[in-house]
């Protein structure tokens, strides 16, 4: 280990010096060192849980530091907030939760600045920095209207606003089709030669990494295990440094970007036949504001097959999880399970099909944090505990210490509240409570997003068996190394319908790059 | 039915009901303009009533002490003010349940307000009908508007300027984004809470001004059933105003039109059973919201608690 | 496995054993200073009058319980504000913020006056047959808002308050008008404004301990206090309320409709409240008259006592008895000359106080975060 020599363009913009941050009993950094110099863009890699978000808030004020100290051009310094940051010429691209719907697009890059209100004068400053680094927006547009990525559009040039000359982008990919990823490493690239910015690109995608950067430092468990220019890394060692092991499942390298299109192309397709389990058939959906949510969307799932569902976030993988959680009614088309038609938006009649969904977020609908582990745990099937009305608590008791054991739920016991449980065992209760109701179909929307790659290997893991136990898997995912790894054929969400199908045997990456960014075989998707 | 239709075509024919309406619908216009900004910042300000009621109070203390209107208003103000600040920090600092503040802070300030009614007793009268010339020559709606008395006329500066607060600077769009979106509000380096607070105070200060209006401009006398509940209308009116300046202003309107209708009934010779008459106002508020608040967009965040996560 | 978030999550409470004792402790403590706090400006308001406080004090203590007959009358008086809290934290478990107790109360009892002034019968069955209509009566009424709730989105807190006046208006028209609940017995001194007295077989029968008198209604309220108790806890409808009150995305996920539930619930809050003012009515309340004014601001506490108790059935229990106790010392208050309103500030003051610790312990741990990955592996 070791730095290894500077190269030659320059001045470290930044240097971090044994930055720690506990919540708690957690260290997620621990005496990390970092420089981050003028001219490169530095790629700060690693798994979900390394540390790497926490390091970046630090930087940006969101998170104030235990121990540490940050110099900027050799001055020491203390960043309290966004805006002290922002002054000190730090800014961060943020991945969600930056831009308000309701508000047009000059109003979210005015946002958070202070002074006067100027309309006029943030819009030409948009329309410059737009032009200047080929981001189009336009400024009166409503941020609700906005696709995703032209939202990340709006998220930079909300930061370069501020002329940084320390860009920090997070996970900027991931709601990104590789054409516009591409298209924003390109922009990074120009902004390194022209402005001599100093790009820190945090991702724990190292075929990402190895793309678009100059220099790479790996974190793990809050420390940073290694440093090297990226010319001179590989793949395979970096994935070790990453994870700390060798990486062999598909399921595990996929999880990091580093698996090859050789290692997820090969298995042989498995035949299919007879009746699908979950048939949806030219399904058409609105909002209530008109915006179309699904437009004639059809797809089958068999019996033993995992289908995934790629796209880009925003194509419609919310309102599918929706409408197969009985909370989205149909404009038109139909739900059949096992042959049998379920009416969409009726209280539980998914549920009650065998339909189970593990949803994106488990605080919207996958759990309850105020209620206990018990409770969410058998939340879909307490009518079968029931006797007269009244509830057997001592038999919901014992079937929860039973999948407390079998999954592995780290708890203290039962009856403690939900909330209580770090986020990947709850994530594990909405994954026991799913598995256990017996579905005939699994619906597995984003489910690995924001886990580290042991977590990956267990859902991965337990999903193929829920397939080899002949339910049909639905997986809805943005992340195509996941999808890739997993799914026996691989449908393109797009605008709220399947533009395209691809069988694991002719598994094309660089056309199913295409088709998620609406490019079908016969041309552009209307 | 028919004597009812025809009664309603009288009244609105006849210019004192639209004074009265105005005159009625005054204090409601004061608070619900307040209350608009408030629920803008994602707050939902039950406490409103007690801040009228506060604010009629204080009004009346201030006459009594000093025997001028001016003064009165000031303190109506200042009351006002602080109940609204007793609701902005026990929710939006101490996390108390913002409705439950709200209420409990209505009840708190009826009993301080009865109770030193009973001790100090003040001596009110109304301020001087100051009628603007030329433009209370305006048939029909003329008197209505601009022949008042003169604490009327302070509504309507305070329109354009809560206008101007909410949609052309930097503090109003902060207050706006703080109500769709407080997540992203906090990330882009603004004090949710703290703006949530502002909001929540200048509801109060509109809401005390409304009650020393009522008091000093309108009534011409304290009693502790002044406001008597409708300060909940100013709520029903933001809500039926769809969270627009004009629509708030409408909702109090109507209902101030409700009111005077039923007082303008009896004096025309129309006899019509009073509960109905008075139950009018409330049951027109009912079947508006049932008509339109479907179609309506609340601020994304509207009554939903921020606490940052941790730093 | 790890299964660490990017953003670690909190636990709101310490997880060592010592720690969560010294924590109820300082939590204890804080209840104690916030209930000191508000009886102390209380005292304060009171010796700005230039009255004694100790004196204010004494009177409330004599009034409520120590004189006489008075516990007796602080329980008569707790019933229905217990019955209306009691319904309220159905409503609020469920997620639905009824604040029309005042109204459903006096709809209650108003259709208790009708059976019991206006029906022939045996006692008995008026009596039963008035309690139950007068709860169906309050459900009714509530019912309206939940229509209004789930068919045009109407948010119950403002269609509830909304009913609260049109109520008293209907209430007051029925006393008003001779052939519905007026009292039309020509021998009364002047045309009185409210409704014939209940016949002395339809009244709630009384209770009497320790030279106390107490309805029958105290018994039927604390009942009802511990079924609805049960109901939430331990039942699958209670169950499907507080999934419902937590999440109602989830509730339609797993088959729990809002519309039939949480129209439910308002039902059963609204009846508990009608209940209330029928056993109002039935146990002497205006002298077994039914008159404008008749709910006294009942349904407003009951309100309170339900959000002061935190939606806790049980809890209700003793918070009614306070409150009740507040209003009741009242009454003695005429001799100390200061005005009974002190008893209304005190008693908003405290419900302020006893919001103050929770809100305090949750901003608490939150600062004092420690995270459930510390169970490692």
């Amino acid at each position: 280990m070791g730095l290894p020599p500077e190269t030659t363009n320059g001045a470290a913009a930044l240097e971090l010096h044994g930055m720690t941050k506990r919540f708690g009993n957690l260290v997620a950094c621990d005496g990390v060192d970092l420089v981050l110099n003028r001219g490169e863009i530095h790629g700060i890699l690693g798994e979900n849980g390394a540390g790497k978000s926490t390091l970046m808030k630090m930087l940006i004020g969101l998170v104030l530091p235990d121990e540490g100290t940050i110099r900027t051009d050799g001055e020491p310094c203390r960043i309290v907030d966004p805006l002290d940051a922002a002054s000190r010429g730090i800014g961060m691209v943020h991945q969600h939760y930056s831009l308000v719907d309701a508000l047009t697009v000059w109003e979210n890059v005015a946002l958070g600045e202070r002074g006067k209100l100027d309309a006029e004068g943030t819009r030409e400053r948009i329309r410059s920095i737009s032009k200047r680094y080929g981001l189009s927006v336009d400024p009166d547009a409503r941020v609700r209207d906005l696709t995703a990525g032209v939202r990340q559009r709006v998220e930079i040039i909300k930061c370069l606003r501020h002329e940084p000359q320390i860009l920090i982008l997070d996970e900027p990919t991931s709601v990104l089709t590789p054409a516009e990823s591409d298209h924003l490493f390109e922009v990074l690239r120009e902004g390194v030669i022209r402005e001599g910015w100093a790009v820190a690109l945090v991702s724990h995608k190292l075929d990402e990494v190895l793309k678009a950067t100059d220099r790479i430092t790996i974190m793990r468990d809050g420390r940073v295990v290694q440093q090297v220019m990226t010319v001179d890394a590989d793949a395979p060692s970096l994935a070790r440094a990453m994870v700390g092991r060798p990486v062999t499942l598909r399921t595990a390298s996929a999880a990091i970007g580093a698996a090859t299109a050789a290692d997820l192309a090969g298995a042989a397709d498995r035949g299919y036949t007879g009746r699908p389990v979950l048939e949806i058939a030219e399904a058409s959906a609105r909002s209530a504001d008109g915006e179309v949510l699904l437009d004639r969307l059809s797809l089958q799932v068999f019996a033993g097959e995992i289908v995934g569902v790629a796209g880009v976030e925003g194509n419609g993988q919310q309102p599918l999880s929706m409408l197969l959680s009985s909370l989205l009614p149909l404009d038109a088309g139909t739900v059949t399970v096992d042959g049998i038609p379920i009416r969409s938006g009726t209280a539980g009649a998914m549920m009650k099909a065998a339909v189970a969904v593990i949803p994106a977020d488990r605080h919207d609908t996958g759990c309850i944090t105020e209620m206990s582990v018990a409770e969410n745990l058998v939340l879909t099937s307490m009518d079968r505990y029931t006797s007269r009305g009244v509830l057997r608590r001592e038999e919901i008791t014992a079937r929860a210490i039973e999948m407390i054991d079998e999954f592995a739920i780290h708890t203290p016991g039962p009856d403690i509240p939900l909330g209580r449980l770090s986020g990947g065992n709850q994530q594990r209760v909405v994954l026991a409570r799913a598995l256990s109701a017996g579905p005939k179909v699994l619906v597995a929307v984003q489910p690995t997003r924001g886990l580290d790659v042991g977590a990956v290997e267990y859902i991965g893991e337990r999903l193929q068996r829920a397939a080899g136990d002949g339910i049909g898997v639905l997986l809805v995912s943005t992340d195509l190394g996941e999808i890739a790894a997993l799914a026996d054929r691989i449908l393109v969400l797009f605008r709220g319908s399947i533009i395209g199908e691809m069988k694991r045997s002719e598994l094309d990456l660089e056309r199913l790059g295409l088709l998620i960014g609406g490019s079908t075989d016969l041309g552009r998707a209307s | 039915m028919g004597d009812f239709f025809s009664a309603v075509l009288d009244i609105f024919g006849s210019p004192t009901m639209y004074g009265s309406a105005v005159r009625l619908g005054g204090f409601l216009a004061f608070a619900a303009l307040g209350e608009l900004v408030a629920e803008k910042a994602g707050t939902i300000n039950i406490s409103v009533e007690g801040s009228l009621l506060a604010g009629a109070f204080c009004g009346a203390l201030g006459y009594h002490w000093t025997g001028s209107t001016g003064v009165g208003l000031l303190t109506g103000v200042a009351g006002g003010l602080v109940i609204a600040l007793i609701q902005a920090n026990m929710s939006h600092r101490l996390t108390a349940d913002q409705f439950v503040v709200g209420l409990t802070a209505n009840v708190l300030v009826l009993g301080l307000a009865g109770f030193f009614n009973a001790i100090v007793d003040p001596a009110v009268r109304p301020a001087a009908v100051v009628a603007i010339p030329g433009l209370s020559d305006i048939p029909l709606i003329g008197p209505a508007l601009f022949g008042q008395t003169w604490p009327t006329y302070l509504l309507y500066p305070l329109i354009p300027l809560t206008w101007w607060l909410l949609y052309r600077t930097r503090w109003g769009l902060e207050v706006q984004a703080v109500g769709e979106n407080p997540q992203a509000s906090d990330v882009s380096g603004i004090d949710v809470n703290k703006r949530r607070r502002q909001a929540i105070a200048y509801g109060g200060l509109l809401a005390g001004l409304g009650g020393a209006f009522l008091v000093l401009g309108q009534v011409g006398s304290f009693d502790t059933a002044a406001v008597g509940g409708r300060g909940f209308i100013a709520i029903a009116a933001v809500y039926f105003g769809g969270w627009t300046l004009g629509g708030t202003l409408l909702g109090a309107l109507v209902f101030g039109f409700a009111d005077a209708f039923r007082l303008a009934v009896p004096v025309l010779g129309y006899q019509f059973n009073a509960q109905l008459l008075a139950a009018l106002p409330y049951v027109l508020t009912l079947v508006v919201m049932v008509a339109i608040t479907k179609q309506l967009r609340q601020p994304a965040a509207l009554a939903q608690p921020f606490v940052r996560g941790l730093r | 496995m790890t299964g660490i978030d990017t953003a670690p999550e909190i636990l709101p409470s310490p997880a060592a054993p010592h720690g969560r004792w010294r924590s109820a402790r300082e939590t204890a403590l804080l209840y104690v200073l916030s209930v000191f706090g508000a009886l102390a400006i209380s005292a304060v308001l009171v010796a700005m009058t230039g009255n004694s406080w100790p004196g204010v004090f004494k009177a409330l203590f004599d009034g409520a319980v120590l004189a006489p007959g008075r516990w007796g009358n602080t329980l008569t008086i707790a019933m229905p504000m217990l019955l209306v809290a009691v319904g309220t934290t159905v409503a609020v478990r469920a997620g639905l913020f009824n604040i029309g107790q005042e109204g459903q109360l006096l709809m209650g009892a108003m259709l208790m006056a009708v059976v019991g002034t206006k029906i022939e019968g045996p006692g008995v069955l008026l009596l039963l047959g008035g309690l139950a209509l007068g709860s169906v009566a309050g459900g009714a009424y509530a019912g309206i808002s939940a229509v209004m709730r789930y068919r045009r989105g109407v948010p119950e807190v403002i269609s509830t308050l909304l009913l609260v006046f049109i109520a008293l208006q209907v209430t007051g028209f029925a006393v008003t008008t001779d052939w519905f609940l007026r009292d039309t017995d020509p021998t009364r001194p002047q045309r009185a404004q409210n409704s014939a007295a209940l016949g002395p077989d339809t009244h709630l029968p009384v209770i009497r301990v320790f030279g106390n008198e107490l309805s029958l209604g105290v018994v039927i309220a604390v009942v009802i206090a511990v079924a609805v108790a049960y109901l939430l806890a331990r039942t699958i409808w209670g169950f499907r309320f507080r999934v419902l009150g937590h999440n109602a995305r989830i509730a339609q996920k797993i088959g729990i409709a809002a519309t039939r539930n949480g129209t439910l619930a308002l039902f059963i809050s609204g009846a508990l409240a009608g209940l209330a003012g029928a056993v109002m009515l039935a146990s002497g309340s205006s002298s077994y008259r039914f008159t404008p004014g008749f709910s006294t601001n009942i349904g407003w506490q009951g309100l309170l006592v339900a959000l002061v108790a935190r939606s806790r059935p049980l809890v209700c229990i003793p918070m009614a008895i306070v409150f009740a106790a507040l209003r009741t010392g009242a009454g003695f208050l005429a001799s100390t000359g200061v005005d009974r309103k002190i008893v209304d500030v005190t008693q908003a003051l405290l419900v302020l106080a006893l919001l103050i610790p929770p809100a305090v312990v949750f901003l608490r741990n939150r600062r004092r975060a420690i995270a459930a990955v510390s169970e490692a592996g």
